[in-house]
């Protein structure tokens, strides 16, 4: 009841001051709300979806590789068990629980099978995957490996089975080198290519390689929501990006084609290449390069040695022969040789050289392959019975420049520009290369031995390839190529097929003259007797080529290397192509020190190659039983009964020498 | 005993306004539990101790605010006797002995104390002569609070203790202290400050101030919220229990993430809204005692809302301050109500006796 005046004041006062005061600091409280509201709003909003949500990859399908038909498929993919690891939700266990990462390695270890330090291992090689996303800790899990791991699901929650797509190659060897495998990212990968993460697959040689971004596809994202205890709840279905599947991929490859020459170098445990290209386009019917590898073995992740087995054996597996391997060309070059010498005018289609055996050019003598030697001969005959008299003479007529000039011009010292990794362009010499790159003078004697395909020259099997199927088809280069067609799927579903377009590199000019009797020649090879290519002679078909056989030991007599060791015999080659008129399928076969001639290894697998391709043809001409010569012929056994399989006839021993 | 004059100046919108925010508390509470908590024992819990708190506050309305001064020594001898029982007898729960245990309930003297202690020292200046005290006067007002945030220290519960700091403001603010006793009072609050300190435990120091994780920061909700909200049970910072705290110190963040800015601005509103309605109500206090009761209390809500609130969106360090009649726990909602009632009881009686 004691009011003093002076006391109401000064209350009344101080607690007006606590009134504005307290409304300066909402408003300036209101202000700060303002701020983290309206002004950060998004910030902070994308911040709590940081929070609460996670991407959870969506692997895209990758894409089919198949036959040129599209009724094999060489590449698909497998559902597989994979186990990854996630370090978002290990870590606040690991906090907690200072024993938890050890029990982990160690039940990991026991049911994967494996020892504690290859468990560490994996976990090192995560660490390079960004933290939000698992790490693979194992793949091909087998079921009971899966149920082991699933019952211990509330032990190591961490650990997630999760179903994947493994790539598979259901012919297993089938075109390996053609299509490559996957892999693992590397670095350089992830330089290459922004869209990539670590842990991602992608190809590695091949198509695989090389078609990859078509066969990749986009990998998608769902989104979880996770609480603060890495617990998945609820994925947001609104927010979900489809993985859009990768393309399918279909080669040039001729299954039939290509399994058969397979089959050829494995039963007769043949190391070597072979090249089946359409002169009319360019497409690669079959590619074979032996030995194999089995393209499973790198769809693993967990088996770092493989490429090393692979690559350490001696016979050179990772190599694709076909457009790798450099190899002399020997006799086949003599088709070169021929147009070129026709071409520049250095000898005509009469033009004769005596051979006797030997001759002796520049102060050196050369032998011919055989002894006795071949007599007078044309080009035609030359070619026919592969003589080297003939073109040591075309040789020295022509210079080792002109050579050169022809030797590019059909193909030889530059890549093809086929649509694969690693292609290797081979060497065709000049006096200019002797110069830049040997820094010599180059002996015209030299100029002899690159005359038969000898000496510094060496090339792939598919430019000899390329070679005869420019000669073939009259003189246009072809790029050549494995893939035939691209499908994918548009947004709308449906799906779209992108022909692969055949290119012509360039056109060579080739006489009409020198093209006539080149290709004569070849046919004569083939069907004539005597020629070196008999035996890969098909009744009703015209099939032209030439035979080789390559010295990869300097001889200095007439012998046979086949009973030399594996890696002193000679190379043998066949390149080939059907029908002479209307040139369909070019076929260019290489072994590898095979000891005996290209006529005798080489031919009969072009043989097998043409009476698969042409089957039909074969058979309707065989069948023309209104001629009453056919029914005689088949009665004699010189025509294959109609339906029957055939097989190539056995190598006759030294009854019919190939070059 | 109150007449109908008395009842007829009731200021129905202090009571209200009270009573609006309790009733955001249970709506926020709800939002930040039900998932972890689907039986909704714990919003039951704080609906009950509101209904017990709300009969604490018309009986802390209705007896002559005069009656609790003459009782005052009573009430604060009792909460001291209180609090050194627990010294002695107490469980030790979290570190702290500072809850005591009835069945299956227990309630924190402390909190009530807070209560008993704004009665003293109002009662205290309510017999004072002058509007200057002198230092003997002050040290005097300085005793009365000093003995129960002693014994509170002693608990050792050092954020409960910091909370009767805004008496102690209050007493140098309006009792008025000559500007020595403001040098004094300055200083050794300076050197003691950083020494006690200094002097405490790393797991006490938590309790005054913790360091969140980033990713738990309460102003990612808040933010997150934008000027609409959410929308409610929509928030997913607290659903998604990223959010510590959530329906006791950091209730605050679940209204700015589902609510939005617009439902910050009501609540801030609202909270302005008692608060200026309590100064008007010590201002026009018929005696000193009702403007110092008022005072005091209003104090006590000033103090927790704004470390609350600045905490949320890290203008202040985090701390363990509820958000008075939000923040879920009993006996802290029950202190508030009956600070709200006493407060309308200044009013009331601001016309005299009856």
């Amino acid at each position: 009841m004691r009011v003093y005046r002076d006391d109401q004041k000064f209350l009344t006062f101080r607690i007006n001051a606590l009134l504005w005061a307290i409304v300066a600091i909402f408003v300036f409280l209101a202000g700060s709300f303002w701020f983290v509201q309206g002004v950060q709003a998004e910030k902070y909003r994308n911040l709590s979806d940081a929070n609460a949500l996670r991407p959870v990859a969506m692997p895209a399908k990758r894409g089919l590789i198949l036959d040129r038909e599209g009724k094999k498929i060489l590449a698909d993919n497998q559902p597989a068990y994979s186990l990854t690891l996630d370090r978002v939700v290990m870590r606040p266990i690991v906090k907690s629980d200072k024993t938890h990462r050890g029990k982990l390695v160690s039940f990991l270890a026991t049911s994967l099978g494996t020892t504690p330090q290859d468990i560490e291992a994996r976990f090192e090689k995560g660490k390079v995957i960004p933290f939000a996303r698992p790490i693979p800790v194992a793949e091909d899990l087998t079921m009971s490996q899966v149920a082991s791991i699933q019952a211990e699901s509330l032990s190591f929650p961490e650990l997630n089975v999760e179903p994947v797509q493994r790539r598979n190659y259901p012919y297993g060897t089938l075109a390996s080198h053609a299509i490559g495998f996957i892999g693992e990212v590397s670095e350089r990968d992830l330089i290459q290519h922004k869209e990539l993460k670590p842990g991602d697959l992608i190809g590695k040689r091949g198509v695989e390689l090389m078609y990859d971004e078509y066969l990749r596809g986009k990998d998608g994202t769902q989104f979880w929501e996770y609480d603060s205890h890495g617990r998945r709840l609820a994925e947001v279905r609104t927010a979900r990006q489809d993985p859009v599947a990768g393309s399918n991929v279909y080669l040039t490859v001729d299954f039939d084609l290509q399994r058969r020459a397979e089959q050829y170098f494995v039963e007769n445990e043949f190391v070597g290449a072979v090249v089946a290209l359409d002169p009319r386009n360019g497409e690669v019917l079959a590619m074979v390069s032996s030995p194999e590898f089995n393209p499973n073995v790198f769809s693993k992740r967990f088996t770092p040695d493989t490429w090393k087995v692979i690559s350490s054996n001696p016979f050179k597996t990772e190599l694709n022969r076909a457009i790798q391997g450099l190899y002399s060309p020997g006799s086949v070059f003599k088709t070169t040789m021929a147009v070129a010498g026709l071409a520049e005018g250095a000898i005509g289609p009469g033009t004769t050289f005596d051979c006797p055996g030997s001759a002796v050019f520049f102060g050196r003598r050369f032998r011919d392959w055989r002894r006795q030697g071949h007599g007078v001969v044309s080009v035609t005959t030359a070619l026919k019975v592969s003589c080297d008299i003939f073109f040591y003479n075309v040789g020295a007529r022509l210079g080792v420049d002109k050579i050169s000039e022809w030797a590019h011009n059909l193909g030889f010292g530059e890549i093809s520009k086929i649509d694969l990794d690693g292609e290797k362009a081979g060497i065709v010499p000049s006096t200019e290369w002797a110069a830049k790159k040997q820094h010599r003078k180059w002996y015209p004697s030299e100029t002899i031995s690159v005359a038969i395909g000898q000496g510094p020259l060496i090339v792939t099997p598919l430019q000899t390839a390329v070679m005869m199927a420019t000669i073939a088809n009259g003189g246009t280069i072809y790029r050549p190529h494995v893939v035939r067609m691209i499908e994918r799927q548009k947004p709308d579903g449906s799906m779209e097929r992108l022909q692969v377009a055949s290119e012509v590199l360039r056109k060579v000019r080739i006489p009409d003259t020198a093209w006539k009797t080149v290709t004569n020649g070849l046919w004569k090879v083939v069907n004539e007797e005597g020629g070196t290519g008999g035996n890969a002679r098909v009744a009703g078909l015209d099939i032209a080529g030439k035979t080789g056989t390559a010295q990869v030991i300097a001889q200095s007599g007439w012998f046979s290397t086949a009973g030399l060791p594996f890696m002193q015999r000679d190379h043998a080659w066949f390149v080939s192509y059907a029908e002479k008129e209307n040139p369909q399928m070019v076929v260019a076969v290489f072994v590898e020190h095979a000891g005996q001639h290209g006529g005798t290894d080489a031919a009969p697998l072009a043989k097998l190659l043409y009476e698969s391709r042409f089957k039909g043809q074969i058979e309707n001409a065989a069948l023309d039983l209104n001629n009453p010569d056919t029914l005689e012929a088949i009665r004699e056994g010189k025509l294959p009964v109609p339906g029957q399989e055939k097989k190539a006839p056995p190598a006759p021993a030294n009854s019919n020498f190939g070059h | 005993m109150p007449r109908a004059r008395a009842l007829s100046a009731l200021d129905i919108n202090f009571i209200g306004t009270a009573i609006a925010i309790t009733a955001i508390g249970c709506m926020l509470i709800y939002s930040a539990t039900y998932f972890t908590d689907p039986s909704l024992n714990l919003l039951l819990k704080q609906v009950l101790w509101i209904a017990i708190g709300i009969a604490l506050m018309l009986l802390f309305m209705l007896v002559d605010y005069h009656v609790f001064f003459e009782i005052a020594p009573v009430l604060y001898g009792i909460g001291n006797v209180l609090l050194v029982y627990l010294l002695i007898w107490g469980k030790v729960t979290a570190h702290v002995k500072s809850w005591i245990h009835i069945g299956s309930f227990q309630f924190q003297p402390s909190e009530f104390m807070k209560i008993f202690t704004a009665l003293m020292l109002a009662r205290y200046f309510d017999r004072q002569e002058s509007a200057y005290m002198n230092t003997r006067s002050f040290l005097r007002a300085m005793a009365i609070i000093a003995l129960p945030v002693g014994l509170i220290i002693v608990e050792p519960d050092f954020g409960t203790a910091a909370t009767f700091f805004p008496l102690v403001a209050v007493a140098m603010f309006f009792g008025g202290i000559r500007w020595k006793v403001w040098v004094v009072a300055a200083i050794v609050l300076v050197i003691a400050l950083p020494v006690g300190w200094t002097l405490l435990h790393q797991y006490q120091k938590d309790r005054v101030i913790t360091f969140l994780n980033p990713d738990r920061d309460p102003k990612i909700a808040i933010g997150s919220g934008g000027i609409h909200g959410k929308g409610f049970r929509q928030g997913t910072q607290a659903k998604l229990e990223y959010l510590p705290a959530r329906h006791t110190d950091f209730i605050f963040a679940v209204l700015g993430e589902e609510w939005g800015f617009i439902g910050v601005m009501i609540v801030l509103g609202l909270y302005l809204f008692l608060i200026i309605q309590a100064l008007n109500f010590a201002r026009n206090a018929r005696d000193r005692g009702g403007t110092f009761l008022a005072i005091c209390l209003i104090s006590f809500f000033i103090f927790h809302v704004l470390i609350n609130v600045s905490m949320q969106i890290g203008i202040l360090p985090t701390t363990g301050i509820p958000l008075p009649l939000i923040s879920y726990g009993g006996s802290s909602t029950m202190m508030f109500l009956i600070a709200i009632g006493l407060m309308a009881n200044v009013d009331m009686r601001r016309f005299g006796h009856v």
